[in-house]
């Protein structure tokens, strides 16, 4: 058992990292450039050349991979000299401001900014503010006599300065691009990297993707476990009734009805309740009413529809399998044999069918984990439910890579997760299956 | 002389031997179909949908891009039977024509996501060893993505268009396809006339071609049928998502993303759309459903 476990999660590390690369590979490397869908159409192609560079675009594709996943910071630090270190400073209640600095050998930390040729530093003071001081001794002197500086400059990059050959720089602020010259004319966006547990800042709203996802996440699993909650012993229950009264009436109707709510795509069946439940009988909201990340819990009576939508396509296909299974056991000759020797029917059902017939729907459940996910993130949109599929849809919609990529992997690493626990729990239940 | 008189006669009756094979082949699947009553029923709504695709520019008054300004996020009327949307745009002759994007784009990204798993799983599965190993090791990293996110993210990357809708529901259809494949022809290579095609000296792509795809078509056809149902499943929620075809484009799922906030003010849109979809994708899965338990029957 514990052999097998440990395989699973040997195969499970590989897909993991096989996934990753895909992801990255996707998102990343797929023709219209990361930088492009950041500026838009309407950049000149000296600036979008300019936030290639800055974005740390024009490395090698392994190395940004490398950097993605492991961060960045390990790999600037022996070109600065100096051990690089990360400070995290709230601003307001939510919004988090991070910024990278290098340690100088007195404990000082340091930025620096090239200006008219001459290197500044900037030390951070105990208060959280800057100091900025001439800082013009740091320049070493390549095998060509040319005057190089590598440093931690003020936008979270270690850059490399070369002596009077300041590149310019473009940078989109919140009032247009800004020209800044004296630029470093190398970069490496400094990040700790996804498994560090830093995914990078939001393309889009421009705070750590890692803020975001957390309270994304938490909704999510709320909203999962309800919905599963709620649908399984609905769903069984069902199906043992049509599976046990096999081509009567109640048979065909739960059958269908099954059908029809497995069968419809989730939104259409999201649309369909929100246009009986709030249109018409006008018993609960419709969509896009939550106002807050928070409010998932302050009003609980906003996530009935949203579980109700996710149940119905998971009860309608929970059951057809139950059923199926069902009839398949009533069929058996162990089942014709316990009524033979003359078990009542509820004790036949009760302790040979039941057992038996669960089988089925667990290891089917089991493989429509991914399934059942997938219909979340469409459920979360149809609602605005400020769940991890919203969160990934909106990334998509907006090409906000890192977030993208943080919340792909995520979601992933929760399925194939979910996955896991759920074959070692059936292993457990199942004292048939073979752990090879 | 004689040797053209044999290739003479010879390519008549091998052309008529393959149309009658087609012939039985139809008709076996015709009374298969034909012996299961849900079967029948989804394959009369399919058809229904086709009915309206190919007659789509017959059976509308409108076309589904013509804008009746007076007449903007109107209810049902006689010029208008499923009333117009916000734009003023005819939602009968929208519906209509978006059977036609659906019913086309459907069968195509299946059949594209078929090649491809052909591609990929008769290789595997006939050749086993580190073929196998690599190919099943990325294709189960695929099939570890919940299939919408994958969707999500090609779409994403490669921006919204017919084309890309076909090309990310190739690449998650594949993997299932792939392993399809390779399970049926692990199983069929070991049969005696795969090995008489090999003492014969035919090469091995001539094996996997010729020996091999045509004695995996049933289960084949079944999962074939199952995936357009999937297909139309995904292409509706894609366009939902805003990620389907771009706005002017007749399209189910987008004409649901339109209406839905405006539902209080006018439900006609989202109504005929989402109805449409929800019987679509259920006639094609009580399609494929009845095929599937009559042929399994049949085994």
């Amino acid at each position: 058992m514990a052999r097998y476990i440990v395989r699973r999660l040997m195969t499970m590390l590989l897909t993991m990292v096989i996934v990753s690369m895909l992801v990255f590979a996707i998102v990343e490397i797929a023709p219209g450039n990361v930088a492009r869908n950041i500026l838009g159409a309407y950049a000149t192609p000296e600036q979008e050349a300019s936030m290639s560079m800055q974005l740390g675009l024009t490395r090698p594709v392994a190395i940004r991979y490398i950097s993605w996943l492991c961060g960045s910071d390990w790999q600037a630090s022996p070109e600065i000299n100096l051990p690089l270190t990360e400070t995290v400073s709230k601003q307001g209640l939510v919004e988090k401001s991070q910024q990278w600095w290098a340690i100088k050998p007195n404990g000082d930390l340091a930025q620096w900014e090239m200006k008219d040729g001459q290197m500044y530093a900037f030390i951070r003071q105990p208060d959280g503010t800057t100091l900025e001081v001439l800082d013009d001794n740091v320049w070493k002197v390549d095998a060509s006599g040319q005057e190089y500086f590598w440093g931690v400059d003020t936008g979270n990059r270690a850059a490399k300065w070369i002596r009077g050959q300041g590149g310019v720089e473009y940078q989109l602020d919140y009032s247009g691009w800004v020209q800044k010259n004296d630029a470093p004319a190398e970069y490496i966006p400094l990040n700790k990297g996804l498994l560090r547990g830093e995914a990078g800042m939001s393309l889009r709203y421009n705070t750590p993707v890692a803020d975001v996802i957390q309270r994304r996440i938490l909704n999510s699993v709320i909203l999962a476990s309800l919905a599963m909650l709620f649908s399984i012993p609905i769903a069984v229950a069902l199906g043992l009734l049509a599976g046990l009264n096999e081509g009567k009436l109640v048979d065909r109707l739960i059958s269908m009805g099954g059908l029809i709510t497995a069968g419809s795509p989730d939104f259409a069946t999201g649309i369909l309740l929100i246009m009986v439940f709030a249109l018409w009988l006008k018993l609960l909201p419709g969509a896009a009413v939550f106002t807050s990340e928070n409010a998932v819990l302050k009003d609980p009576h906003l996530l009935i529809l949203p579980v109700l939508t996710a149940s119905l396509v998971e009860i309608g296909y929970i059951l057809r399998i139950t059923r199926s299974s069902v009839v398949e056991v009533m069929n058996s000759a162990y089942v014709r044999t316990a009524i033979l020797k003359g078990l009542s029917y509820q004790q036949v059902v009760m302790r040979h069918v039941l057992r038996n017939a669960m089988m089925a729907p667990i290891t089917v459940i089991m493989l429509h984990i991914n399934w059942f996910i997938g219909g979340l993130v469409v459920v979360e949109s149809v609602f605005g439910y400020p769940g991890l599929g919203n969160f990934i849809l909106n990334a998509a919609l907006y090409k906000d890579v890192y977030s993208i990529e943080a919340g792909a992997m995520v979601l992933i690493v929760l399925a194939v997760g979910t996955q896991l626990v759920a074959d070692v729990i059936y292993s457990l239940i199942n004292p048939r299956i073979r752990y090879s | 002389m004689s040797t053209a008189q044999s290739t003479t006669n010879q390519v008549p009756s091998s052309l008529a031997r393959s149309l009658s094979g087609l012939w039985s082949g139809l008709k076996e699947l015709a009374e298969l179909i034909w012996s299961s009553p849900t079967a029948v029923i989804g394959l009369t709504i399919v058809l229904a949908w086709v009915f309206v695709a190919i007659f789509a520019p017959v059976i509308s008054a409108h076309t589904p891009l013509e804008q009746d300004y007076k007449n903007v996020n109107k209810g049902p009327s006689p010029t208008h039977i499923l009333g117009t949307d916000q734009l003023g745009r005819d939602v009968w002759a929208r519906v209509a024509f978006g059977a036609r994007t659906i019913l086309s784009l459907g069968p195509i990204s299946v059949f594209v996501a078929f090649l491809v798993g052909l591609a990929l799983g008769l290789p595997a599965g006939y050749y086993r060893g580190w073929v196998d190993e690599v190919v099943m090791r990325v294709l189960d990293s695929l099939m570890a993505f919940p299939t919408i996110l994958l969707y999500m993210i090609i779409i994403s990357a490669l921006g919204a268009s017919p084309i890309n809708v076909v090309i990310a529901i190739a690449i998650g259809g594949a993997p299932g396809i792939a392993r399809l494949v390779r399970a049926l022809t692990m199983d069929i290579r070991t049969r005696e006339y795969v090995a008489a095609a090999k003492l014969r000296g035919d090469n091995d792509l001539i094996i996997m071609l010729r020996e091999i795809l045509p004695n995996c078509r049933g289960p084949l056809i079944v999962d074939f049928l199952l995936r357009i149902g999937y297909a139309a499943f995904y292409i509706g929620t894609l366009g939902f998502l805003g990620l389907g075809l771009p706005p002017p484009t007749p399209d189910w799922g987008g004409m649901v993303q339109e209406g839905h906030s405006r539902m209080t003010a006018n439900i006609w849109p989202v109504l005929s759309a989402t109805l449409a979809i929800v019987t679509l994708v259920i006639g094609l899965n009580l399609f494929a459903d009845g095929v599937r338990e009559e042929s399994m029957r049949y085994q």
